[in-house]
């Protein structure tokens, strides 16, 4: 799941009972994993000689930050993705009424080592293609070399990285230096707008904006959606927009950049797409019980051809989703590995405010590998290039929809 | 067996750990259980009930608000608002098992997942006891919460058998051990139950506080009214679940 995170609150002294908070909230961190880890020793470690190791460090803590960094710091033991502590601010930050939520109006990802526009409305004055260079005192192509450097950071934590760059306060007006179509330096004063889509909490998540989208292009349906959230307007939407395709030539789930959500919410869009019963994506192992990830196919199921594009952006249950599809070779992937982070995971409040999340499953795929460390590997591997993009053209899509028109022409 | 447990359970395994020898045979439980509760007659005096509640998935931080009718013999219908997952709906009508919710949509439930609904839904199972679990047998004596309990293995007619405590000095049901069945798996499932109130004659549990492998659920039951007009229709069968059953008999 996405978490955003930032806003590190001002160095305090603790009191007595902040003290006792973090602590607790040590205890609470170490307890989950010891108790709901999917490994009685979680990765190969002895979790009790890590609480031997730790306590005395968070007891040890001058301040908030601190106790967080040691907590992070044992979670990071694991080695694993989906174990995470943001700080208490976060959830103030993230709020639809709080600051921090704008963003400029067009996408740009992270293409061979430079942050690209990649959908840009005409209203933004930015072009498909565009270099963005330097905005609110960032130096891109600077970031993307230091992040790109440390081997530690993968690209979906990369595309995070650059996106907060590039939000910021509703209404703030940021001058942004572009590289154009002849690498010729272009200023634009980039006004921040309000997000796209419905603000979506779950639970103890944060809430964040989720949007739906759906097109035809030509004769095929193409679906895309920033997460798998909000899940009454996102499922109901799902649905309507393929019982509207139901004579398209093909239709494109395009989950790039979609870092997952709901994991439920894969198998049910799956059962949009499967018509025969019996199937699952895969399955989940946790502590004490094992989870088939059951699709059960609706009535008006589409059985036409079906394209899904990934990126390094896609992560969780959009890895969930593909890789399955993949699997049950109901859906040919188009695009690039994806992030590999897919293990499900619960976020819970600590007793000092905290955020927690923490996975409690470890998930393989119905082709029988683990999607954690691994991610989806296309059946066709496409990169989404600079040069196709000034040209107007999404070179994963094209592919994509160039493998539908050629499954009609085959029948 | 409660109403909270019709909500929250369904069927279970588990081992003799304890010898039977002097412990009170598993029918003589079950009988007591009857008599505790309000007896036969408190019972059979209704023929409809409508229970509302609370529930709350506290790993998550989720809440939810819970609404079940119920109807002799064996009709059921219950509504389950679950914040941001939405309305999920299940019931039990004319011999057919299902539910509806924005994740699976419709879906008609088969085998063990049918057998257990087709026991929740039956009003008044207290009373028919033996016609539900044929095979009863104590177990054991064991300690749920600090209270002594008589350990049961109840095997229904069909489906999965379950494990009982029932306090050996009040004679009330405090903890159930399961196994929650569906296209997703087996699920191991324990709930405790607590907080027994009245409610026209008959004690209920108000309060039950389940495990689900390492997910955890809680429901508080608000109110259980008996008898009050429950139209007919609350317990028909969804459109689109009559459109399933449609399709399978067309094959």
């Amino acid at each position: 799941m996405l978490l955003l995170l930032g806003v590190v609150p001002a160095f305090a002294q603790l009191t007595a009972e902040q003290k006792q908070l973090n602590l607790a909230s040590f205890e609470a961190v170490w307890s989950a994993v010891h108790e709901k880890h999917w490994e009685e020793k979680p990765a190969g470690l002895d979790w009790q000689v890590i609480h031997q190791e730790y306590r005395p460090q968070v007891e040890a803590a001058a301040s908030t930050e601190a106790a967080r960094a040691v907590m992070r710091d044992m979670l990071g033991r694991l080695k694993q993705t989906h174990f995470a502590i943001f700080p208490a601010a976060v959830y103030q930050v993230l709020d639809p009424s709080g600051a921090g939520d704008g963003w400029p109006g067009f996408e740009a990802h992270v293409l061979n080592g430079r942050v690209i526009v990649t959908d840009a409305p005409s209203q933004t004055g930015v072009k498909l293609g565009w270099e963005v260079l330097h905005t609110n005192a960032a130096d891109l192509p600077q970031l993307v070399a230091k992040l790109q450097a440390d081997p530690a950071i993968h690209e979906l934590q990369l595309e995070r990285a650059v996106a907060a760059r590039l939000s910021g306060p509703i209404d703030a007006v940021r001058s942004t230096v572009f590289a154009d179509a002849t690498n010729t330096r272009v200023t634009r004063d980039v006004k921040l707008i309000p997000p796209r889509g419905n603000f979506a909490g779950f639970g103890n998540l944060p809430p964040q904006p989720v949007w739906f989208e759906s097109k035809m292009i030509g004769n095929a349906g193409y679906i895309r959606f920033n997460m798998f959230l909000d899940l009454v307007h996102v499922m109901t939407e799902f649905g309507d927009a393929v019982q509207k395709c139901a004579h398209c030539d093909g239709i494109v789930i395009d989950l790039r950049g979609n870092p997952g959500g709901i994991g439920g919410m894969a198998m049910g869009m799956a059962g949009w797409l499967v018509s025969q019963p019996g199937l699952r994506l895969g399955t989940m192992y946790m502590r004490g019980a094992t989870l088939n990830f059951a699709i059960n196919p609706r009535a008006e199921a589409y059985g036409g051809p079906l394209a899904v594009l990934v990126d390094g952006g896609s992560a969780s249950t959009s890895e969930i989703f593909a890789g399955g599809l993949k699997d049950l070779g109901r859906a040919r992937i188009f695009g690039t590995r994806t992030a590999a982070a897919a293990l499900p995971s619960v976020i819970t409040r600590l007793p000092n405010g905290d955020g927690f999340q923490y996975a409690v499953a470890n998930y393989i795929s119905e082709g029988g590998q683990a999607l954690e460390g691994n991610g989806v590997i296309p059946d066709v591997e496409v990169k989404l290039t600079r040069e196709a993009l000034l040209a107007g053209h999404d070179s994963v899509l094209d592919a994509a929809l160039d493998w539908i028109r050629k499954q009609k022409e085959s029948k | 067996m409660t109403s909270l447990h019709r909500i929250t359970l369904l069927a279970s395994f588990a081992g003799a750990l304890a010898s039977a020898q002097d412990l009170p045979k598993a029918e003589t439980i079950f009988e007591r259980y009857l008599e505790v509760t309000g007896g036969k007659a408190a019972y059979q005096k209704h023929t409809h009930e409508k229970m509302t509640g609370t529930l709350l998935v506290p790993d998550v931080g989720m809440t939810g608000k819970l609404t079940r009718y119920a109807a002799a013999p064996d009709k059921e219908y219950s509504v389950l608002q679950l914040g941001p997952l939405g309305q999920a709906e299940s019931g039990f009508n004319d011999g057919v098992a299902w539910e509806k919710n924005l994740i699976t949509g419709p879906r008609v439930k088969r085998g063990d997942e049918k057998a257990l609904a087709e026991r929740e839904a039956r009003f008044n199972a207290q009373v028919d006891w033996r016609k539900i679990f044929p095979k009863v047998e104590t177990t054991g004596l064991e300690t749920v919460n600090g209270e002594d309990c008589y350990k049961i293995l109840a095997t229904p007619a069909s489906g999965k058998p379950e494990t009982q405590f029932y306090s050996k000095k009040s004679g009330l049901l405090v903890k159930t051990i399961a196994t929650a069945v569906s296209p997703m798996g087996e699920i191991p499932v324990e709930v405790e139950v607590s907080d027994y109130k009245n409610f026209d004659g008959v004690l209920y549990a108000t309060r039950s506080k389940s495990k689900m492998g390492p997910q955890h659920l809680e429901i508080t039951i608000t109110d259980i009214s008996f008898d009050q007009p429950i139209a007919t229709e609350v317990f028909d069968l969804p459109a689109e679940v009559k459109a399933l059953i449609d399709k399978a008999a067309a094959k």
